[in-house]
């Protein structure tokens, strides 16, 4: 698939998405809302774990997002949604890339263990910030669109859209550089980060990459997340919401960027469901599905299909990469 | 810069311990630029370990590794290869997910210098039969198909100097026939060759040097055409 093809599927899915959202029950749209900027940084997560890297720290840059949205309003005027979800992709951007070289130096657990630990500082330190309400947090200003003001359930509708409209891009952004040279690179640095440095390339940079890409997808979710919550508070950046992203990233396996949303989906869904009917054993059931998902599919729901489309293919693929490694540097 | 006199690959007398164990104990090797080198040994003796050394996975703790006069000391692991090195591993290391191409357009990727048709047209031209392949996922090879496919993606790397650990070992005579084929074709081509062996093999008599390693020291080297058991081994250059 081209990276022209990628993203006409992404608008197509988006515009579908978009439909749906005119006829969805209320509760439905802040639920589809929701999964969806979950979904971006479950994506995050994906990548990562795709590049060999594993994270239990990605509510760090949820949090940073979140904040940084929320901020940006109540701090610096800035009230247009668009502009806010930005800056807090880019903030966690940053964030990320600063702390990127650090943890690249380590793998495995070390590697997890220190997301984990960066992601518990933050926790710590806005939970004791006053200025920032502490362990309660605090509402966020309604945002605008493009100078207008939002109100009612117009407000939830454009949200929605927003949220849609950034999953469709960052989707096929993901999608294009999946497919790059340096995408395919964290493929090989994830099954043997020697070899890949006997050939040249630097597995420390790979790494430090997708960590920065994952945490710009962490930012996009805990801004877009904030905007339809209308709340931040450090549970943002808490391990379990960390662990919660890692779960649904397991569960969606790193073959297919479709399955990453629907994971999270299904994760709103058995969510809100579960916790209405047995609100204190939920999690039980979703313990359960994961193992069901562990040891039947290990490769997470995208190798369902994303297994099959990769094979009859693969001739045509090979004469297409010859191109490609043409253009890349 | 690399006149005859100046060795392109020049090994002095290294120290390589893995886990407190010596492996190489002042292990020499010279390679001229173009020349095609074999390093004998049995297993165990330390053949790995000198390749290992070379691309930077092992550290000597004494002894210096020069390729075309720069310590290899002061170059990280990832820059030996953009140095015009392609390394065939024993145990090949392909990307099972990654097409044959792929793999072989890996190291292309990551240089600036290389040319990803140029590098392609090297390699197919030389192994037809992995041209044809080129669509294939590394995960659905044979053994010996991915031998083939790793000694292309060195031979994609390595402008100035090939290092093959074992390319014979482990498979069929036919293919391993056809693997000497390519390798010895490779002669004239201004490229440098060093094949570790464990055994003397029909490849034998294309070397130009042969080193022959035990216990991670030198024990002699020939010249090209003399047995070694006629020739007492004579002092390394």
């Amino acid at each position: 698939m081209s990276a022209l093809k990628s993203l006409n599927i992404a608008g197509a899915a988006v515009a579908v998405m978009l439909g749906l959202g005119l006829i969805a029950p209320k509760w439905l749209l802040f639920l589809t809302t929701l999964a969806a900027s979950h979904g971006l940084a479950i994506l995050g997560v994906v990548v990562l774990t795709r590049g060999g890297g594993a994270t239990f720290g990605q509510g760090l840059f949820f949090a940073v997002g979140a904040y940084v949205t929320a901020l940006a309003a109540s701090q610096a005027g800035i009230s247009d949604a668009v502009v806010r979800v930005l800056l807090g992709g880019l903030a966690a951007g940053l964030v990320g890339a600063l702390v990127a070289p650090l943890l690249a130096r380590y793998r495995g657990i070390f590697f997890a263990m220190l997301t984990l630990a960066l992601s518990m500082v933050a926790y710590g330190i806005l939970s004791k910030s006053t200025a920032l309400g502490g362990t309660d947090g605090f509402n966020l200003a309604r945002p605008t669109l493009f100078g207008a003001e939002l109100t009612g359930d117009s407000a939830d509708y454009v949200l929605y859209a927003l949220t849609v409209a950034v999953v469709g891009l960052a989707s096929a952004w993901v999608f294009v550089y999946f497919r790059s040279s340096s995408g395919l690179i964290s493929l090989a640095v994830r099954s043997n980060a020697l070899r890949v440095e006997y050939l040249g390339a630097s597995s420390r940079a790979s790494l430090a990459l997708d960590f920065t890409i994952a945490s710009v997808l962490g930012g996009l979710g805990g801004a877009l997340t904030a905007l339809a919550l209308g709340h931040v508070d450090p549970n943002f950046a808490y391990w379990t919401t960390s662990g919660e992203f890692v779960f649904a990233a397991i569960l969606a396996g790193y073959q297919s960027v479709a399955a990453v949303f629907l994971a999270s989906f299904g994760l709103e869904i058995v969510r809100s469901f579960s916790n209405l009917y047995f609100p204190t054993t939920w999690q039980l059931a979703l313990g359960v599905f994961l193992l069901v998902v562990v040891l039947f599919r290990p490769g997470g729901i995208g190798s369902l299909w994303a297994d099959r489309s990769r094979r009859p293919g693969a001739r045509k693929r090979g004469e297409r990469a010859s191109v490609k490694g043409g253009v890349a540097p | 810069m690399s006149a005859s006199s100046q060795p392109l690959l020049a090994v002095e007398a290294i120290e390589v311990s893995i886990q407190s164990m010596p492996a190489l104990r002042g292990f020499s090797l010279a390679v001229q630029p173009g020349e095609m080198v074999g390093l004998i040994g049995r297993n165990g003796a330390g053949k790995t370990t000198f390749m290992r050394s070379a691309m930077g996975h092992l550290t000597p703790s004494a002894g210096t590794i020069r390729f075309d006069g720069v310590d290899l000391a002061g170059v990280a692991r990832h820059g030996r290869a953009a140095l015009g090195i392609g390394y065939m591993p024993e145990d090949r290391g392909l990307v099972p997910q990654l097409t044959v191409e792929e793999n072989i357009l890996l190291p292309v990727w990551v240089s600036k210098r290389l040319k990803a048709k140029e590098r392609l047209d090297f390699v197919y031209g030389l192994m037809p039969e992995v041209a044809e392949m080129r669509g294939r996922k590394a995960l659905l090879l044979s053994g010996g198909q991915q031998k083939l496919v790793a000694l292309g993606r060195a031979l994609a790397a390595g402008t100035r100097m090939l290092l093959l650990d074992e390319p014979f070992e482990g498979v069929a005579p036919a293919l391993s026939q056809r693997l000497a084929e390519v390798i010895f074709a490779l002669k004239g081509e201004r490229l440098a060759v060093v094949i570790s062996q464990s055994d003397l093999n029909h490849s034998r008599r294309l070397f130009e040097h042969e080193y022959v390693i035990e216990r991670g020291a030198n024990v002699g080297g020939t010249r090209r055409g003399v047995e070694a058991s006629e020739a007492p081994s004579h002092p390394l250059p």
